[in-house]
């Protein structure tokens, strides 16, 4: 491998190209638009094809949008390929969930988060043509008629995902794409028909007719950018779309050999995964590693000059932008500002738990620096041995605004993932799917966001005798008052009998959610990128791939340890107030109790500032919570396991939950992030934050954990700072934490966004594990980002 | 001997953990009370006097009154014209700490607190890992850390015990044998030098400072390891003359010992405002460019001493 020392000063001094920029400022301000043009075609093929098999049906819908769909192309361009004419479009997924758009079309351009543009035509043609013939019968339609019809009082509690989407959440296995292409796949598929089961062959078939159809898609790109070289004048603009037109004629057929191959070839693939899987966290996990000999060959043999390089991967990095997925309004809330999650992850170990770190991590962190737009979302690896200049050149990155890279340590999650019976090879391999969910390369449906557990709201029954405070409804078990408790255990024992009870009823839906998905939504494009699902002859959502995991997020450990640390302290052990007084202040939200209120918030220690046995309530309840659900099996037959994450669900999820008895009001957001302490409590600085953080067992969350700081960006404008923070992220690695991220940014700045939205379009922020515009973000969000605690002032 | 006069007890105002300010590496600060000096813009007021004293805080107040009922002293009273003023009649109050503990709000609060060696070493060492990570350590400030002498001689020893990094933050108004105390246990000393002008200096800080330069000629011959600090106090230190006294004053001394310039910081202010005590300083005055800065700086580059900008030492001749 070459010394990738040499050429580092040679990258920082590249300038900003030209090319990029227009492109980018493309993106910035083109306003999107809802789209139904997939939509339509695949309802025309259902309708052809009703007596098929729904897998041969989906393959057929995939292959003629792939060969029908407009397409079209910027002359900028050097990688090209979208699932719309225009970028950042809506797309409907009829075949997983129409009811809602039917109910939404119309505020889709209003809403509060995550707003499309619709056209009149559009509203019409969905109205009359596409919403008869789907009403009823789509995934969450399904999963409807078969789920309990209390779900909408459940989900208070428990928030289950994926019901009117394709899961994503998946690193699929791009080596294999790159090194065989669909032809290459199709050959394989095709020698698997001749003499397969018969209980097979529709999932072969259904896999070549997929692969037929994407080959076809490169082919129209081909000619697309031939026929608009033939009208160029301009001789250089020629010139480039020949090169892309000779490429993407190359791919119908071959494997890329170059560069620039390598990554058109990869953003094909995730663009084709995209139409057939309408989700978000398709993610591409650890480019620098498998493109690397792709790179390092062109580099070494003059074919390739470093700005060229960079260019390239610019380019790409712009086409991750391109996509965004369209969620329903209360999905949007919990995962706002369009969470695309292409994950890229860079540094690392290789197999033999050595350093992985190679140019063109250094490439991708140059280009994140000049293309600064919320996808791809950029995660730096780190482990004991990282080099410091790649450390260094990461907290750069990160010193300059928008959250990325965020931080992985391999030093926990390597543990963590082997500790689930992931092979050691694999679990060194290890991607992020997303925002902060971990994976295995290639090779792992992870289901990663089956559900989100909030147990703020299961406490919050738990002194209420099973009753909602917000609505009076009984949502859980009568298991008694706060006043019926009479110790500390005895309340903590019925707060383990009402997690036991959300937990099952959790899994039976997740269960159901799941099988579902197999049944309505086989995904044969997808599966033929997933290893075994080929060798097995078995479609990934039917459990064809090597492991299986299902992940539900516990939420949120700061609040139920101040919680609960609050009631142990206030109620049993310094008992200053009455337990039945203290309840009814939380059924009042306070009103008339602010003296208790304070008394709570000010007098009893809070998580996140080092003080043991605070912290260790949130690791008690953690590894409780992890323990009852590592008892089940998915329908998968592989492992349920826990993350510690919420994207942005602590907003939505706050607002399920009445007051809580560490002072917090009624509807106030929860702690962001998943390890974060509650917003401006952590007052004894950052290191004391890790300490507690370290004291929530890690190797439980392998899912994926998160962890939000903020720093102020005058912290990262002197030299020696920078040396202190990379002392302060190696400290965070022996302290075995999964996951940290910055926001860097200043508070003046944030509140000048809210008040002039349009001067700030291109204001990145760390929401969780994802990066979003923050004027793209709702108000309640934007607040809660405010008052996130800051460090580095001093 | 009770345990402050034998050192194994003594009044902080504060613990800090990661500051990045006071010295090299991650560090945790510790602020001792007391200090014989009494600068006009002193940043840590809270630190100038050796007792405790209590505070009210009226922005954190709730106005709920419970501290009035509750002080055995009668020490506390409403204000008449706002109900989240309340006055302390220091006559009175006799620092049980009640309204301490009682306030919900932590609205009453002690500006110190007594504490034992061993919970100051329990403290910081949480941090142990930070240190040995970025090469950091423990600084103590103030106040001034001789003033409670025996007391800051024990925290550093103990943290040497311990294999942790020792800097002590000093004024050097001390005696000799103070110095003499200190030279095992400390790692480095920085030394803030406030104004060369002998007369000015007891205007400005109410002390004479013939025994601070004598006193740093002697450490200099001492110890290896000192850092000379000025705070840049617009109308008071940072003129061109006094930056030039100073740095000669340094530079002819040993000329290897650098000298850093620290910026005003008008949060500061925000102490005094918070006390309801003036400021020396109005809220319009804003801290130094970096030109000006700069412009200060080859003012002590001029008279032959060292300088230190973002903590990496430039000297004119690489020292052996």
């Amino acid at each position: 491998m070459l010394d990738y020392n040499l050429y580092l000063d040679r990258l920082d001094s590249i300038e900003p190209f030209g090319r990029i920029d227009k492109l980018r400022k493309h993106i910035l301000h083109e306003p999107r638009y809802l789209s139904i043009e997939q939509a339509k075609i695949i309802t025309k093929t259902y309708r052809q094809n009703e007596e098929k098999p729904r897998i041969i049906q989906r393959a057929l819908a995939l292959k003629n949008a792939l060969e029908q769909i407009e397409i079209s192309l910027d002359p900028q361009e050097l990688i090209v390929g979208n699932r719309s004419t225009k970028i950042r479009a809506g797309i409907v997924s009829p075949e997983a969930g129409i009811e809602w758009i039917n109910k939404e079309i119309e505020s889709l351009p209003t809403r509060a988060q995550d707003r499309f543009n619709v056209d009149n035509k559009d509203i019409i043609e969905f109205r009359s043509e596409l919403y008869p013939y789907w009403h009823n019968k789509g995934l969450r339609d399904k999963i409807g008629q078969v789920l309990d019809e209390n779900m909408d009082d459940f989900e208070l509690a428990v928030k289950i995902n994926q019901k009117d989407h394709s899961q994503g959440h998946i690193c699929p296995d791009t080596e294999k794409w790159l090194s065989h292409g669909p032809s290459g796949l199709r050959k394989i598929v095709q020698g698997k028909i001749k003499d397969c089961d018969i209980s097979k062959r529709d999932f072969y078939l259904s896999v070549d007719l997929v692969l037929e159809g994407a080959i076809r898609f490169m082919g129209r790109y081909a000619d697309l950018a031939k026929r608009m070289a033939d009208s160029e004048s301009d001789e250089s603009a020629q010139s480039s779309l020949l090169e892309v037109s000779r490429i993407c004629k190359k791919l119908e057929s071959s494997p890329p050999e170059s560069y620039h191959e390598a990554l058109q070839s990869l953003w094909f693939l995730f663009v084709i995964l995209h139409m057939e899987s309408n989700a978000n966290s398709i993610s591409p996990g650890r480019m620098d590693q498998y493109l690397y000999t792709y790179f390092e060959k062109d580099f070494l043999e003059g074919r390739l000059t470093l700005d060229r390089a960079l260019e390239l991967t610019e380019a790409l990095w712009i086409k991750f932008n391109h996509i965004v997925y369209m969620r329903n309004t209360k999905s949007a809330k919990y995962f706002a500002g369009f969470t695309t999650g292409f994950n890229v992850a860079i540094g690392g170990v290789d197999d033999d738990s050595n350093d992985a770190t190679n140019l063109l991590s250094f490439i991708f962190l140059r280009a994140q620096d000049q293309v600064r737009l919320s996808q791809p979302n950029l995660s730096a690896r780190i482990h004991n041995k990282t080099p410091e200049k790649f450390l260094n050149a990461c907290i750069k990155v990160i010193g300059n605004g928008g959250g990325m890279p965020q931080i992985f340590n391999d030093e926990s999650i390597i543990p963590a993932l082997t500790n689930k019976g992931i092979d050691i090879k694999d679990a060194r391999n290890y991607s992020i799917v997303g925002c902060v969910e971990l994976s295995t390369h290639g090779n792992s449906l992870g289901w990663s966001d089956a559900a989100m557990f909030n147990m703020v709201k299961v406490l919050e029954l738990t002194l209420n005798n099973g009753y909602c405070l917000l609505t009076g409804k009984k949502l859980g078990l009568q298991t008694g008052f706060l006043y019926d408790y009479k110790t500390y255990e005895d309340l903590e024992n019925a707060f383990k009998t009402q997690i036991n009870y959300f937990i099952d009823k959790m899994i039976k839906a997740c269960i159901t959610v799941d099988r579902m998905h197999a049944a309505y939504l086989p995904s044969p494009f997808l599966s033929s990128v997933m290893e075994n699902c080929l060798d097995k002859g078995r479609d990934v959502t039917a459990g064809g791939a090597f492991y299986n995991f299902s992940g539900v997020q516990c939420i949120q450990v700061a609040n139920v340890a101040d919680s609960l640390a609050a009631i142990k302290t206030s109620v049993y052990d310094e008992k200053f107030v009455m337990p039945v007084t203290l309840l009814e202040a939380l059924r009042k939200n306070f009103k008339g109790h602010e003296i208790l209120r304070n008394r709570l918030l000010n007098k009893i220690p809070k998580y996140g500032n080092d003080v043991e046995w605070v912290d260790r309530i949130g690791q008690k309840w953690v590894a409780y919570f992890s323990k009852e659900v590592g008892k089940y099996r998915n329908a998968r037959g592989g492992l349920f396991q826990i993350g510690l994450y919420t994207v942005s669900a602590h907003v939505p999820m706050g607002l399920n939950v009445g007051a809580t008895p560490d002072g917090r009001l009624a509807k106030q957001p929860l702690a962001d992030g998943g390890l974060s302490a509650v917003y401006g409590r952590d007052q004894t600085g950052p290191t004391a934050l890790l300490n507690s953080v370290s004291r929530i067992d890690s190797i439980l969350a392998s899912n994926g954990s998160l962890l939000n700081l903020k720093f102020l960006p005058e912290f990262f404008q002197k030299e020696s700072n920078i040396v202190k923070f990379s002392s302060f992220l190696r400290t965070f690695i022996k302290l075995h934490i999964h996951h940290v991220q910055f926001n860097v940014v200043r508070r003046e700045d944030l509140l000048a966004a809210k008040k002039n939205p349009e001067a700030y379009r291109d204001l990145l922020v760390r929401v969780a594990g994802y990066t979003a515009y923050f004027t793209e973000l709702a108000d309640d969000l934007q607040d809660e980002i405010i008052r996130r605690t800051e460090y580095g002032a001093d | 001997m009770g345990p402050i006069e034998t050192g194994e007890s003594g009044i902080i105002f504060d613990i800090r953990r990661f500051t990045i300010h006071d010295g090299p590496g991650l560090r945790s600060t510790v602020f001792l009370k007391g200090c014989p000096l009494d600068c006009k813009w002193c940043h840590n007021p809270e630190g100038k006097k050796s007792s405790i004293d209590l505070w009210h805080f009226k922005n954190k107040c709730i106005a709920c009154h419970i501290c009035v009922g509750k002080c055995p002293q009668k020490a506390l009273s409403v204000s008449a014209d706002k109900a989240n003023h309340i006055n302390i009649d220091k006559s009175l109050c006799n620092k049980c700490g009640i309204c301490v503990s009682e306030c919900p709000a932590n609205a009453l609060a002690f500006d110190g607190r007594l504490v034992t060696v061993q919970e100051i070493i329990q403290e910081v060492k949480k941090d142990t890992a930070f240190y040995e990570e970025s090469h950091g350590g423990v600084t103590l400030s103030g106040g001034e850390p001789f003033y409670q002498k025996n007391f800051s001689r024990k925290i550093l020893e103990s943290c040497k015990t311990e294999g942790i990094n020792t800097i002590i933050e000093t004024c050097l108004y001390t005696t000799r044998e103070t110095i003499d105390e200190f030279v095992e246990c400390v790692d480095e000393f920085i030394i803030d030098i406030k104004i060369f002008a002998r007369e000015e200096h007891i205007v400005h800080t109410r002390a004479d400072n013939e025994i601070i330069k004598a006193n740093f000629k002697y450490l200099a011959k001492k110890v290896n390891s000192i850092l000379v600090r000025i705070p840049l106090i617009p109308e008071f230190t940072a003129t061109p003359e006094n930056i030039q006294q100073i740095a000669q004053f340094v530079a002819t001394t040993r000329s290897d010992i650098p000298i850093e310039l620290i910026n005003y910081n008008p949060l500061g202010r925000n102490k005094y405002v918070l006390r309801n005590k003036e400021f020396c300083l109005s809220d319009s005055v804003k801290p130094f460019t970096d030109d000006q800065i700069n412009d200060f700086y080859a003012i002590i580059a001029r008279a032959g001493a060292a300088i230190v900008k973002d903590d990496v030492i430039i000297r004119k001749t690489k020292k052996k």
